[in-house]
């Protein structure tokens, strides 16, 4: 069972996993296994395992943020099945819970009506008391497999649900522009395209080229595409209806990780007033914070792309750096379509809140 | 009133008292505030609350409504004696939402106010927490060798930058905060610490925000829009730090959210009609404007005036020398002056406090889940 979690530990470190989706199947599968084959009586010890795993598996790959959030989001998914299933009359349940304290986080009371009980849970969570119920933390485990299983369903769909309101957004004759190679924005693209008629303009993203795999891709979709090199953007801009971008992560104030050159692109829209639009899948909202508020790459690629060996004289004299990714911040997005709806950057943040416990930002 | 009191003593009953009639000697909730304030660790809002929380000790109120109506009448007389009561409204609502909401299984009115006055101070014990956690939040945000502007003092702030100068290398800079000079405050008090600290003036703030990376202030009250309340020099910080894409971290521990929607700064309850009012000429006999102003005006308009600004090195025997102090406002003056200010929200980037970091817009997310619905 452990040799399961090395394996994805060594496949994230060789970086033989590519793709934010696959690596959070990928990790899903590894935890479901843990958990079927795990032991524990209280719930408060599978957490804990779960936590060490995660660290060990963010640790292995950090800039993959989807692992830490597939994680996060099992542990919750645990903790919510924890607290239904304990919901149940027979079970003692405490009293007042309802603090001052409670009162600013959660509310009034009688909106507090499920989290009074969760908090009333959450104390016996600590105490770990000696809560008679050592088959009734392992009788949790089929619910607990349904609930990873609805995961691994909102990851399977995950195109599907983003492209949903593709035609909605996309009118007939627009203009827009797109950049590096994004599967979601691929599709968003592919499902706009079965009832609408509209103009693509990809930029070339150098040096990846990965906006020419897009192109290739949209054009073979029967969509009118162009291919530019990434310094016309600007120049084009003024031509442009609209801008889709994909994303690696979506950062708690609302920012994006985006492949290098969204950045730019995303300053040239708001320079034209012209709307940006991310599509990504709920599971890429990290609650992490980019704490330096200005820009930052997450990752770094190969610098032979950039200025390769083959132009030796230079090699040596010139430092090269080539970031792979860009931090394209919350003002400059004006709305997230992810597969559970548009959301603008601002309540990002409440999102991440909702889909995660406070107690798990840390691993 | 509960039937059961007969006033004897006539003075209980003439008392401005808001607890019970044959309460002897009369509840002093001013009294118990100004004591409760003495430790400088507590701030105005919990020092307010832990003084309901002895009034509802000393009250002999029947009902949830009278123990109600005897919190309001102590709030209302702790905001008539403080000049600046914002945080404390702010913290007195949020006690007076929870008295009213709490639900209660016990049976006797006594238990219900045994319990108030328990869960009141296990708040403010825990309140007491707030500011390390805040400064936890802070830490994450402040680079190495960061140099950071703060206004006024602010022991949420102070708590922040010592936190980080534990593990980090800072600098800071702090303005003066006219006229109260807090800033200086906080500059002796950094220094004496080991933080590099410079006190500069509220009007060489644009010229400092170049070398600034982060600009770090503590509230009065964070209100419903996302806004700040701050003493005075907060929004021109906020501005200046917009303009020149510095970001702004406003620091506030929840129960200073506050349900105002200030729509300008004359909305505050803070402002005054006195406050930006020119001076009215002293009154003469003769009607002003009638060309030639009597002698007493002019006399007035001469001593109501500000001392004339010293000669600057005209005289020989002053060139060379340093020019003298400056000349300072009157309290007239000053009085027309506000205390504190509103900083917008689309000039904050993020709010820390200790239920979490939050954007501007954050913060009316749990204003409505206390106060509305």
């Amino acid at each position: 069972m452990d040799s399961q979690v090395d394996n994805l530990i060594w496949k994230l470190r060789r970086r033989q996993i590519v793709g934010s989706r696959l690596t959070a199947i990928e990790t899903l599968l590894v935890l479901r296994q843990y958990i079927t084959k795990a032991k524990f009586t209280t719930i408060d010890q599978l957490i804990q395992k779960i936590k060490g795993i995660g660290a060990r598996l963010v640790a292995a790959q950090p800039t993959e943020p989807v692992v830490g959030n597939i994680v996060r989001k099992v542990l919750h998914h645990i903790r919510e099945e924890y607290k239904t299933a304990a919901n149940k009359p027979g079970s003692s349940i405490q009293s007042s819970a309802f603090s001052l304290r409670n009162f600013v986080v959660s509310g009034q009371p009688r909106h507090q009506a499920t989290l009074q009980k969760t908090e009333a849970r959450d104390h016996l969570l600590r105490s770990r008391s000696d809560w008679h119920h050592d088959n009734h933390a392992e009788s949790l485990k089929p619910v607990i497999m349904e609930a990873i299983q609805d995961i691994f369903d909102e990851l399977e769909t995950v195109y599907e649900s983003v492209s949903k309101s593709a035609k909605d957004h996309i009118h007939s004759d627009e203009i827009i522009l797109t950049i590096g190679k994004s599967r979601t924005v691929e599709s968003f693209l592919k499902a706009a395209a079965h009832t609408r008629k509209f103009t693509v303009i990809v930029a070339e993203t150098a040096p990846s080229y990965g906006g020419k795999s897009t192109a290739k891709a949209l054009a073979s979709a029967g969509i009118s595409t162009f291919l530019v090199p990434d310094s016309s953007i600007y120049a084009l801009m003024s031509r442009v209806n609209k801008v889709i971008l994909g994303a690696h992560a979506v950062l708690a104030q609302g920012g994006i990780f985006a492949v290098s050159g969204s950045l730019m692109v995303a300053t040239a829209a708001r320079a034209h007033s012209t709307p940006v639009v991310v599509c990504t899948g709920q599971f890429k909202l990290t609650p992490l914070w980019n704490l330096n508020n200005e820009y930052g790459s997450a990752d770094i690629e190969n610098p032979d792309a950039v200025l390769g060996f083959d132009e030796g004289s230079l090699v040596d004299k010139v430092d090269v750096v080539n970031p792979y990714y860009d931090y394209v911040k919350p003002e400059l997005i004006d709305v997230l379509i992810t597969n559970d709806g548009d959301h603008p950057p601002s309540s990002v943040y409440r999102l991440i809140k909702e889909a995660y416990d406070d107690a798990d930002h840390e691993l | 009133m509960s039937p059961r009191l007969a006033p004897p003593s006539a003075v209980a009953a003439q008392t401005i008292s808001e607890s019970s009639p044959i309460a002897s000697p009369p509840f002093d909730i001013i009294a118990a505030y100004r004591r409760i304030l003495n430790d400088d660790s507590i701030s105005m809002p919990v020092a307010a609350i832990l003084a309901l929380v002895e009034l509802i000790e000393f009250s002999t109120a029947g009902t949830t409504f009278e123990l109600v109506q005897a919190l309001t009448d102590g709030a209302e007389q702790l905001k008539s004696r403080t000049p600046n009561s914002i945080s404390l409204s702010a913290g007195v609502e949020l006690f007076v939402a929870f008295v009213t909401l709490f639900p209660h299984e016990s049976d006797s009115f006594d238990d219900l106010k045994a319990e108030l006055v328990s869960e009141g101070r296990k708040y403010a014990q825990e309140a007491q927490t707030y500011r390390a956690k805040i400064a936890e939040f802070t830490f994450k945000f402040i680079k190495d060798n960061a140099v950071i502007l703060t206004h006024s003092y602010s022991r949420v702030v102070m708590h922040a930058l010592l936190h980080a100068h534990k593990h980090k290398r800072i600098s800071v800079y702090v303005t003066e905060a006219r006229p109260r000079g807090l800033g200086i405050k906080t500059c002796e008090a950094l220094t004496a610490l080991g933080v590099p600290c410079t006190v500069v003036l509220d009007s060489a703030v644009a010229y400092l925000m170049d070398k600034v990376d982060v600009v770090l202030v503590g509230s009065e009250a964070v209100v419903e829009s996302g806004g700040l309340i701050n003493a005075v020099g907060s929004y021109q910080l906020a501005i200046i730090a917009k303009a020149h894409h510095k970001p702004f971290y406003a620091l506030a521990e929840s129960y200073k959210f506050h349900r105002l929607f200030p729509l300008s700064q004359y909305d505050l309850p803070t402002h005054t009609p006195n406050i930006l009012s020119f001076p009215r000429a002293p009154a003469s006999s003769s009607a002003p404007g009638l060309g030639s102003p009597s002698a007493s005006y002019t006399a007035a308009l001469a001593a109501a005036a500000p001392p004339p600004t010293p000669a600057r090195g005209l005289s020989s025997t002053n060139l060379g020398h340093p020019p003298p102090a400056s000349a300072s406002m009157t309290s007239d003056q000053l009085a027309r002056n506000p205390e504190v200010d509103y900083t917008r929200p689309d000039l904050i980037t993020l709010v820390f406090s200790d239920v979490g970091i939050l954007t501007p817009s954050g913060v009316s997310q749990y204003l409505v889940g206390m106060f509305a619905g």
